[in-house]
């Protein structure tokens, strides 16, 4: 884990927020150059997926506690804002707000119970992979959460009730949640917490011996952590209506979140935003050009996966930052 | 300009040998046809689903083959159906992103989605664009209960599988002179399996059955003789199992391995227990089964015939084929009707449907807040390697084999 660390108080806030701000608006003007809404639809799915792997980052990528079971978070996200609107009739925008609380909750809770535990490496992978399906299972069983026929959020489509004709909206609003999720990741990065993050990642004995707090550090990046990928979970729900055990706390998401910042770049602010318009970018792409036969998208797609990790270890933020060191040697040459 | 004869620049030529390449390739426009009609087939083709999702893809293609042979849509001076393929991968998302490609494309209305967590994303993203909705499957009655204008269900739901399951026991139970007083019921713990047993643990005292045990089980389950065992032990008059096709399977063949024999196994809505697959594979184990289930008209020679066809395919008929193959037939009298590929058109025509050609044993469809009224499952039975229609008599092509002879 390399990830560039940047702390130093001198940097300018341009040079620090200035690329996240560049990107969020490059991508805002995209409903203005294309209306297609399967574009549109497609940069939704990757820009939620981005938000659950940028609070997979947090911890894993940062933190270096790995979780194999970030679908807690997401699927907690997800039934709440479903079932707050549908048994409880809060108002959308509060219970997205109440969502994103409850998975925070959840996060601290769980990670009180294993940092305490003093789980570390592949037994805290192991513990929050059981919690994943202790939660899809009582979510199946329950009839609170409805079962195994899932919970839909009532059709009403006003913005009153977050709910939007335009994919456009859902588009900014995607957006809007992935920027604030940068800068948040940024103000971390820059911030003493951050450092002490890092410092456990590095060699966590070594911290604690310095006198960092190691299972508070741990606690709080659970929580931030939770909290985003909840958000992401939230918003599933609000774009889909609709949530079952298997979509919310189901393996696919934890296998995503985990995805797209080890792609993207493992403990970089841009790691996951850059992996998830990556894999799905090339998910799109390889379903244009692999064409009627079924399943050959995926195919080409895993070849090409297979190919970009054998050529781009560190991500491509790794790869990046290799191509411009090659090309500055060579230009000193 | 380079000038290849004197006059002519080898643009020109490129442009006219274009021209006449065009057509050449595309006969059909000089002879002005009249523009083809799109319409999504829309199925879970990868993932968890595919077998059932390639099914129905099968039946919506044959039904649109049969359609154009018989000269395409005639109020659209005999415009083609054309398919428009979109692959739902077995998830919500999945289906989401292709109803878009669809809408993109123009497709005048969708007919599949098969499960009902894919149903009920896809008819909302549908609905978006006013874009008709033939959903062939999915069961969950919240598909239809939102108040979609755009959604049609041609499939009976699951709340009209059991009750009718349920009148269908009572009946055969009588008919046999009552052999059945005990119930153990063995449900998968996810989508309707549970559901189902609630409902039955709550109804069946009702009807004069003791519901003497529930035992449910995870999919995939990969060991049933646990299951077997605590059969065997109660030893009920009727099992009633409702899971999907790999656990009915074991379930079956275990209870066949250990000489557990009920006076009958009852199932609803099961995966197995009406697919020719199961069948062919464990003739033995499925001898007698009784299922609640979509299925075809026996008696229609039309489906006659399209078993015949597929069975030449070397498929299996499963109901995903002749659910898609009827809901294609109600779409493409729609858009007769309607006269029109307009979406909005369409779904008039289809709100006053009245549609009787189908394959299925239903009579003429009528849509009642989207769900067609006229529809039903029907009781079949493994019988001597064969699949039978033993309920409603109307539609019986075989008598019940009831109690199983011991």
């Amino acid at each position: 884990m390399t990830g560039p660390v940047n702390t130093s108080p001198r940097t300018s806030l341009l040079a620090a927020y200035g690329p996240i701000l560049a990107v969020a608006l490059v991508l805002a003007l995209l409903p203005l150059a294309t209306t297609a809404n399967t574009v549109l639809n497609a940069m939704v799915l990757a820009l939620l997926i981005a938000l659950a792997g940028q609070g997979w980052n947090i911890l894993g990528g940062y933190g270096g506690q790995f979780s194999f079971g970030h679908a807690v978070f997401f699927g907690t996200g997800a039934y709440a804002v479903a079932l707050l609107q549908s048994r409880l009739g809060l108002n959308a925008y509060l219970a997205f707000g109440a969502a994103v609380a409850i998975g925070a909750a959840v996060g601290a809770a769980i990670g009180f119970l294993s940092f305490r535990s003093g789980l570390r490496g592949s037994y805290f992978a192991l513990v929050t992979l059981a919690f994943a399906e202790v939660f899809r299972i009582v979510a199946n069983a329950s009839p609170w959460t409805g079962g195994a026929s899932g919970a839909l959020i009532k059709l009403d489509m006003r913005p009153e009730n977050f709910q939007f004709a335009s994919r456009a909206t859902f588009f900014w609003i995607a957006l809007a949640l992935v920027t604030a999720a940068l800068v948040a990741t940024r103000m971390m990065e820059r911030s003493r917490f951050g450092a002490y993050l890092v410092a456990i990642r590095e060699n966590e004995d070594a911290a604690k011996a310095l006198g960092v707090n190691t299972f508070r550090v741990k606690l709080q990046a659970i929580t931030a952590s939770a909290a985003v990928t909840a958000a992401a979970g939230a918003f599933y729900a609000q774009y889909f209506l609709f949530v079952d055990a298997n979509i919310a706390f189901g393996t696919w998401i934890s296998v995503e979140a985990l995805l797209v910042p080890i792609v993207g770049g493992l403990g970089t602010v841009f790691g996951p935003l850059i992996g998830a318009l990556a894999l799905h970018g090339l998910a799109e792409a390889t379903k244009a050009l692999a064409g009627r036969l079924p399943g050959a998208d995926l195919a080409l797609y895993g070849a090409l996966l297979v190919l970009a990790i054998a050529f781009a270890p560190n991500g491509v933020q790794g790869l990046f930052n290799r191509l411009k060191g090659g090309f500055s040697t060579r230009r000193a040459a | 300009m380079t000038k290849l004869i004197t006059g002519v620049t080898r643009r020109d030529a490129l442009k006219a040998g274009a021209a006449f390449a065009g057509v050449l390739a595309m006969p059909g426009l000089v002879r002005a046809q009249a523009a083809a009609v799109k319409v999504g087939v829309l199925q879970p083709l990868t993932g968890a689903l595919a077998f059932d999702g390639q099914a129905g893809q099968l039946g919506a293609e044959l039904a649109i083959k049969a359609i154009n042979a018989a000269g395409g849509i005639k109020s659209l001076g005999g415009a083609k159906l054309e398919a428009v393929i979109g692959d739902a991968r077995s998830t919500p998302e999945g289906g989401t992103s292709e109803v878009e490609r669809l809408a993109a494309e123009n497709v005048s209305a969708i007919v599949g989605g098969f499960a009902s967590p894919i149903c009920l994303a896809a008819t909302q993203a549908a609905s978006r664009y006013d874009l008709p909705y033939i959903v062939d499957v999915g069961v969950n009655d919240q598909i239809v209960s939102r108040g979609l204008k755009n959604t049609f269900r041609f499939a009976p739901g699951s709340s009209i599988v059991s009750a009718q399951a349920l009148d269908n026991l009572v009946k055969l139970n009588d008919a046999a002179g009552k052999p059945i007083k005990t119930v153990l019921l063995v449900h998968e713990d996810g989508l309707f399996g549970s559901g189902l047993a609630k409902l039955l643990q709550a109804e069946l005292p009702k009807r004069g059955f003791e519901v003497i045990d529930t035992i449910s089980h995870p999919t995939p389950a990969r060991d049933m003789s646990n299951i077997a065992l605590q059969i065997k032990a109660k030893n009920p008059d009727l099992v009633i199992p409702s899971s999907y096709y790999g656990e009915f399977v074991l379930l079956a063949r275990t209870m066949q391995q250990q000489r557990i024999k009920p006076k009958g196994i009852y199932a609803v809505l099961n995966g197995a227990a009406s697919n020719f697959r199961f069948v062919k594979e464990f003739p033995d184990a499925a001898q007698y089964v009784i299922d609640t289930n979509h299925w075809y008209d026996p008696r229609n020679a039309v489906a006659i015939a399209l078993k015949k066809e597929v069975d030449g395919m070397g498929k299996f008929f499963t109901y995903n084929v002749a659910l898609n193959y009827s809901a294609m037939l109600l779409l493409a009298d729609a858009i007769e009707r309607a006269g029109s590929a307009d979406r909005a058109k369409i779904i008039a025509a289809l709100e006053t449907s009245s549609f009787d050609k189908h394959i299925m044993p239903y009579g003429p469809t009528k849509f009642v807040n989207g769900q067609n009224t006229g529809a039903a499952p029907v009781n079949t039975q493994v019988q001597g390697g064969d699949i039978k229609v033993i309920f409603p008599e109307k539609f019986a092509d075989a008598k019940a084999v009831f109690p199983v002879p011991a």
